[in-house]
C-alpha cells in the first residue's frame, strides 16, 4: 500500500501515469480495471474532470433564498461556499481563506454578513472581496502587511457561475460554453422538463458513503440494462421494465445521457419470464407508497438523467432529486441527496414525494440495490488491475437507442472519459 | 427499566412494562426477526428513520419513512422478496429510555441508540448513533409504540441502511 502510494505521488509530480497505464487497444467498449483503484488515475480525474472547464452542479437556488444565505457543496474533492450577495447574485467560492488557507466556513449552511476566517480574523464579503486584515499597518509602527499590499489582490477564488431554472452549477476553469450549450439541445430538454422555471422547494437531503469508484455511480445511472434485473421492486410493480417503451439518449459528446421509461401495459411474458426478478405474487398492504402521478407533460414516467461530471437528476414517478456526486478517492465517493418539490405543490404531492422517497437514498427499497451492487462490484475490482470489463450490451457503438438492452450511454461516457483524461 | 422525568408519578408496573418493550423491540430485531417488528406498532404508527439535520430544520424527508403498519410490514417484505444487499449483522444499544410526558396522546419518550454493523469479513464500525423520538400507547393491553422517530446524528449513512433502527 506504502509503495503504490508514494508510486503515485511520484507520478503526479511528473504528470505521467505507469506505463502499464494505457487503455485496452480494443476501444471504450472494453474498460481496464485500473481506472476504479489507482490513485494517479483519481489524482488525473480531480484535475481534468473536476478541476477543469466544465459545468459541476453546486446547488439549488432555493436553498440559499435570501442575500447572506449561503451553502457548503462540495466540487470534486474542494469545498466551496454557494452564497447571496446584497445584490442578489450567487457567488461561489473556494472555501479556503486566501491568507493561509484555511476552511473559513466550517458550517454546512446558514446566513452570514460576511465571512470572517477564524484564524487570523480575515475578513470578506459575501462576492469573495478582502474587507479586513487585523494589524494590516502592525502596532506601534511595528509589523504588519508590507506597504505593497493589496486586498483587492487577494480575496477568496471565486468560481464561474452558471445558473438555469433554479439551479446552480459552477466551474474552476474558465468554460468555454454556457451551460445551455454545454448541456446541447437534446440534454437541455430533458433538464428543462424537470426545471421548466417553477419554483422550487427542498424537502430535505440524504447522503451516503459508498466504498467505490465513483464513476460506478455513473455508469449505474447510464445502464437501463440492470435496471431489469437488479431491482426486482422496480420490475415487480411495473415502474420500471424491459418490456416498456424505453430510450437511452445522450449529447453529442457522450458525457450527459438520460435513461426514459414510458409505462405500458403490465402483463407477464417473455420479458418478465427472463427477470429472475420478477414476483407475481408480491402486493402491497398499503398501496400510497406506490401511487404515482402523472406532472409531466409526455408519457415518460421515469427520466434519470447524467450530467458531466457530478449530477444525476432523478425523476422517478413523483420523486425529484439531485443526486451529487462527491468523490473522495478512488475507491470512495459520496452520494448526496437533495429532494426537492415545487412551490405550487398540492399538500397531497408533497406528501406523496416524501412517501416515494421510500424508495431512494441509502434506505430506498430500489436504490439500496445500487448501493450494495457498488460495494460489491469495488470488491471485485479491487485487486484486479490487469483485468478489464465489458461494455458491450447493444453492440459497441455509441448512438441512442429506443431499447433498454443496451450499454450504449456507458460507452458514451467512456469515449469522453478518455478524450478527456488522455487515456 | 426507565428513568422518569421529576414530578412524574409512574407505578413500577408500567415502568417495567416500558422496559420490556424497548428490550423486546431490540432483541427482536438484533435476532434478525424483521417479521416480528411490525407488531411493535399500532396499526396508524408513524416510523421514520431522519438525519438531524432534516429534523431540526423541519424539512420532511426521512430516509425511511412509514404512515402505517401496513407500510412497514410492506417494507419487510421488500427486504426479504426484493433486495439486493450483502450479509451483515446490525446490533443496537438502546440507552435506558427516559419517560418524559404523559398526556392524552400517550407516553413521551427518549432514548439514545448507537447500532453496529459487521459486515462479512470485516472488522466490527460504528454505523450510526442517534435518538428515538417516540409516543407510546395502550393499544388492546399491550404497549406499542404509535410513533416512533430514529433521529441519527451524522449527515451520513455508511452505503446502506438495510434493517430497520
Amino acid at each position: 500500500m506504502m509503495d503504490s502510494t508514494m508510486t503515485a505521488n511520484r507520478g503526479n509530480h511528473l504528470g505521467l501515469l505507469s506505463a502499464a497505464r494505457t487503455w485496452p487497444d480494443s476501444g471504450h467498449w472494453r474498460v481496464p480495471n485500473w481506472i476504479y483503484t489507482d490513485p494517479e488515475i483519481f489524482a488525473r480525474e480531480s484535475e481534468r474532470v473536476f478541476g477543469a472547464n466544465d459545468w459541476l452542479y453546486v446547488c439549488l437556488d432555493a436553498e440559499i433564498p435570501n442575500p447572506g444565505d449561503f451553502k457548503r457543496s462540495q466540487l470534486g474533492t474542494r469545498d466551496v461556499v454557494a452564497v447571496r450577495d446584497g445584490s442578489g447574485t450567487i457567488n461561489v467560492l473556494l472555501n479556503r481563506c486566501a491568507h493561509r488557507g484555511m476552511q473559513f466556513c466550517a458550517a454546512s449552511h446558514g446566513s452570514v454578513k460576511e465571512f470572517v476566517c477564524p484564524y487570523h480574523q480575515w475578513t470578506y464579503d459575501c462576492a469573495g472581496n478582502l474587507l479586513g486584515v487585523p494589524f494590516q499597518r502592525g502596532y506601534r509602527g511595528q509589523g504588519g502587511m508590507p506597504e505593497d499590499f493589496r486586498k483587492e489582490e487577494h480575496g477568496l477564488r471565486r468560481l464561474a457561475v452558471a445558473q438555469r431554472h433554479g439551479v446552480v452549477f459552477a466551474s474552476f476553469g474558465t468554460p468555454n460554453q454556457g451551460f445551455e450549450a454545454y448541456l446541447g439541445e437534446r440534454m437541455l430538454g430533458y433538464f428543462d422538463r424537470v426545471f421548466d422555471g417553477r419554483e422550487l422547494v427542498v424537502l430535505g437531503y440524504m447522503r451516503q458513503r459508498i466504498p467505490s469508484n465513483w464513476k460506478l455511480m455513473f455508469e449505474n445511472i447510464k445502464d437501463p440494462y440492470h435496471a431489469s434485473l437488479l431491482h426486482v421492486f422496480l420490475v415487480t410493480f411495473g415502474l420500471f421494465r424491459l418490456d416498456q417503451q424505453s430510450s437511452v439518449e445522450m449529447d453529442d459528446t457522450g458525457r450527459h445521457a438520460v435513461l426514459v421509461s414510458r409505462k405500458g401495459a403490465q402483463e407477464t411474458n417473455d420479458a418478465t419470464a427472463q427477470m429472475r426478478a420478477f414476483k407475481a405474487n408480491f402486493g402491497l398492504r398499503d398501496r400510497r407508497l406506490l401511487d404515482p402521478v402523472r406532472e409531466f407533460p409526455g408519457d415518460a414516467t421515469v427520466v434519470m438523467q447524467t450530467l458531466w461530471p457530478n449530477l444525476i437528476v432523478q425523476q422517478q414517478s413523483n420523486t425529484l432529486a439531485m443526486r451529487q456526486i462527491v468523490p473522495l478517492e478512488a475507491r470512495r465517493f459520496d452520494l448526496a441527496w437533495t429532494f426537492f418539490g415545487y412551490a405550487d405543490d398540492s399538500p397531497e404531492m408533497r406528501q406523496r414525494r416524501l412517501r416515494q422517497a421510500n424508495l431512494m437514498g441509502p434506505a430506498g427499497l430500489v436504490s439500496l440495490d445500487d448501493s450494495e451492487a457498488m460495494l460489491l462490484s469495488q470488491a471485485g475490482l479491487d485487486g484486479n488491475d490487469d483485468e478489464t470489463c465489458l461494455v458491450e450490451m447493444g453492440g459497441r457503438a455509441v448512438a441512442n437507442e429506443s431499447h433498454m438492452v443496451t450499454e450504449t450511454a456507458i460507452r458514451g461516457f467512456y469515449r469522453h472519459y478518455r478524450a478527456v483524461m488522455g487515456l | 427499566m426507565i428513568a422518569v422525568a421529576t414530578g412524574l408519578d409512574v407505578p413500577l408496573e408500567l415502568r417495567a412494562r416500558i422496559g420490556d418493550l424497548y428490550r423486546a423491540y431490540e432483541c427482536v430485531l438484533d435476532d434478525g426477526e424483521l417479521e416480528s417488528w411490525p407488531a411493535f406498532f399500532i396499526e396508524t404508527c408513524t416510523y421514520k428513520v431522519i438525519p438531524r439535520g432534516n429534523q431540526e430544520r423541519d424539512l420532511p424527508v426521512a430516509v425511511i419513512y412509514c404512515e402505517s403498519r401496513d407500510m412497514l410490514i410492506d417494507r419487510v417484505v421488500a427486504l426479504r422478496e426484493t433486495a439486493l444487499y450483502a450479509p451483515r449483522i446490525l446490533r443496537r444499544m438502546t440507552d435506558v429510555p427516559y419517560l418524559r410526558a404523559i398526556d392524552d396522546d400517550g407516553l413521551h419518550l427518549t432514548a439514545n441508540f448507537a447500532l453496529f454493523q459487521t459486515m462479512q469479513d470485516q472488522p466490527t464500525e460504528m454505523f450510526l448513533s442517534g435518538r428515538y423520538q417516540d409516543r407510546v400507547v395502550d393499544d388492546r393491553g399491550a404497549l406499542r409504540f404509535a410513533e416512533r422517530l430514529c433521529i441519527y446524528d451524522s449527515t451520513i449513512i455508511p452505503t446502506s441502511l438495510v434493517y430497520p433502527v
